[in-house]
């Protein structure tokens, strides 16, 4: 009995140890990231990136605070986008699933099969793309960040609808029609409140999109006015590339005349962009967690 | 009696404008999402002429796939494509059991509280961040260059051949903690008594994992294999792309079919290029799912999709 307790301890050990672990490997490259934008710039260049900074300096935030008008204005625009994008993708998204869950709404399935449909068969990037600039042109406007991919996803819908059929009773939305209430009424005023765990789940999926996103700033944004603060880094590291590419080819180019940030500064900027997901994500992540389990077990 | 009929009809006849007009919105963003671009597949098979428009454009049957298959880009990128998504769906699985099983072994310790966030985070964080934070490690004064190496340099972004490692374990470090999610909530629905019925037998805990928690979960570990097996054309676009910094001596290792379509259309301007490959890649991926979604219902009915 004995021997049996220590060989289970000792499983148990070892799986704290391998998680603890994967752990720090999850977290390490984060640390660096910090530890490199509050290093000195010139210690950064001379050991590289360290763990632990050496040399303490918060230049790189101090050089982003004077450059706030463009790397500012890039962190609104996810702001913005994230914001707008999250609360119509919820509001579409529930108005959709809803009359998909009522049973005496005899088209229902030819509804959710169009939804359906969508999960399995694509256009493809390329069609996209041509329908978007060609005929909506929305290249170089605030609607390429918003519309593109993120507005209504058919797993959502369907984890709506879901939702409604197994927690929402018949007889209360009997009730509400014999008291002559319209179908939006019974949305807002019954819906909408008893379906706050599923609606905080979209949102939680739709804004992570939404702050994530750089593919429709990659495809659709050009202008720099309108960079979110993902295709703000992407571009300054595309820039960054080019250039060292350009400097390989031709011996001593002249990198000191571009306006570059320097590695500290690129890392700061990816600080702040991180910032609020790991601001956020410790007190979402449960929901999230049930949203997953919902979303993947049953699509 | 006579009311009670009435009044069933009454309730009967629902009328299903006010339902449809709230859809509305909702039709017409999968309209112009969705819908539209399946009629742009037509684009792979003209000659696509701008000033024409795509409905005027000549037709030109599968020259555009012919060109296409003709170039050694096809091979690297399908290879790729394949490759990779073999060595992420099983590796995947089998890292993501192993942790489910591990963090199902803790979850009793506090500890656990904040495993769990910490090994989700890094696929909450984008993709151009992951790419900051692998050049942070790789870049020329990078922390395995300047550290781990001490400074003898290896030009990480220059060679091909490490690529397939690095693209690999950054999508682990991604993904794997946050793909254990869902065996970890299937693993908690077994019942606990067989586990004890297991320890008076005197089972060990790596029994008890192959003979009760493994085959209790077989149903969930074979779908979602088929799920990813009816997406294995499709490619993570952002770890392909970004990642190696979309550096073109890669290619011959980091281009998929992802990577080629957007390289073709916004890189090349390349439209039939472009849409042919990612028409491919649609129609070849419709049929996986359709073919893998046959395959779950043989298996276990309840789980197929339809």
């Amino acid at each position: 009995m004995n021997k049996k307790f220590n060989s289970e301890t000792r499983f148990r050990c070892i799986c704290l140890a391998i998680l603890l672990l994967f752990t720090a490997i999850c977290i390490a490259p984060f640390l660096l990231m910090f530890s490199a934008s509050v290093t000195e710039e010139q210690a950064l260049i001379r050991d590289g990136y360290k763990f632990w900074p050496e040399t303490l300096s918060f230049d790189t935030y101090r050089y982003l605070w004077a450059k706030r008008e463009t790397i500012f204005r890039a962190y609104m625009i996810s702001v913005f986008v994230t914001l707008v994008g999250t609360v119509t993708n919820v509001i579409i998204t529930s108005l959709f699933g809803y009359p998909l869950s009522r049973k005496d709404f005899k088209y229902r399935n030819v509804f959710a099969f169009l939804i359906f449909f969508t999960m399995l068969f694509n256009g493809g990037m390329t069609a996209s793309y041509i329908i978007w600039t060609r005929t909506f042109h929305i290249k170089n406007t605030i609607w390429a960040l918003l519309l593109p991919n993120y507005l209504m996803g058919g797993m959502n819908v369907l984890m709506v609808r879901n939702y409604y059929t197994a927690s929402i009773p018949d007889s209360i939305l009997e009730a509400a029609r014999v008291d002559g209430a319209s179908e939006m009424t019974i949305y807002t005023k019954i819906l909408v409140p008893l379906s706050k765990p599923v609606m905080i789940t979209i949102a939680l999926f739709a804004g992570i999109a939404y702050w994530n996103d750089w593919t429709n700033g990659l495809y659709y944004i050009s202008d720099s006015k309108l960079y979110s603060i993902n295709v703000y880094l992407n571009n300054l590291m595309n820039n960054i590339q080019l250039l060292t590419q350009q400097s390989t080819l031709t011996e001593g180019a002249n990198l000191a005349g571009m306006d570059l940030p320097s590695v500290g500064v690129r890392m700061a900027i990816a600080m702040i962009a991180v910032l609020p997901v790991m601001i956020i994500f410790p007190f979402i992540q449960g929901q999230l967690v049930k949203g997953v389990v919902i979303g993947g077990v049953k699509g | 009696m006579a009311g009670a009929v009435k009044k069933k009809k009454k309730t009967k006849r629902v009328s299903y404008v006010p339902l449809i007009l709230m859809m509305l919105p909702g039709l017409v963003y999968l309209a112009v999402n969705n819908y539209l671009p399946m009629f742009g597949i037509t684009i792979a098979f003209k000659n696509l002429d701008f000033q024409k428009g795509i409905l005027a454009s000549e037709w030109c049957g599968l020259q555009n796939f012919e060109y296409l298959f003709k170039t050694k880009d096809a091979f690297i990128m399908i290879r790729n494509t394949l490759c990779y998504n073999l060595v992420f769906i099983f590796g995947g699985l089998v890292a993501s059991l192993a942790i489910a099983v591990m963090m199902t072994e803790i979850s009793k310790m506090k500890i656990a509280r904040f495993i769990q966030p910490a090994i989700c985070f890094p696929n909450m964080v984008s993709i151009i961040i992951v790419a900051y934070l692998v050049y942070a490690f790789l870049g020329s004064d990078g922390f395995v260059n300047n550290t781990i190496l001490g400074g003898e340099g290896i030009s990480w972004y220059r060679e091909s051949k490490y690529w397939p490692f690095i693209l690999t374990i950054v999508h682990f470090w991604k993904g794997a903690g946050y793909g254990a999610i869902i065996y970890i909530a299937s693993i908690s629905g077994i019942d606990k008594g067989l586990y004890e019925a297991a320890k008076l037998d005197g089972a060990s805990k790596m029994q008890q994992v192959f003979k009760i928690t493994l085959p209790i979960i077989k149903p969930m570990i074979i779908l979602m294999l088929l799920m990813s097996i009816g997406r294995i054309f499709n490619s993570d676009f952002g770890l392909f792309l970004q990642v190696p910094m979309n550096s073109g001596v890669l290619y011959e290792t980091t281009q998929t079919i992802d990577t080629y379509v957007y390289r073709a259309l916004m890189e090349r301007n390349d439209v039939s290029m472009s849409s042919a490959a990612s028409v491919f890649q649609a129609v070849l991926g419709f049929m996986l799912v359709m073919a893998s979604n046959l395959v779950v219902r043989k298996v276990d009915a309840d789980s197929a999709l339809f």
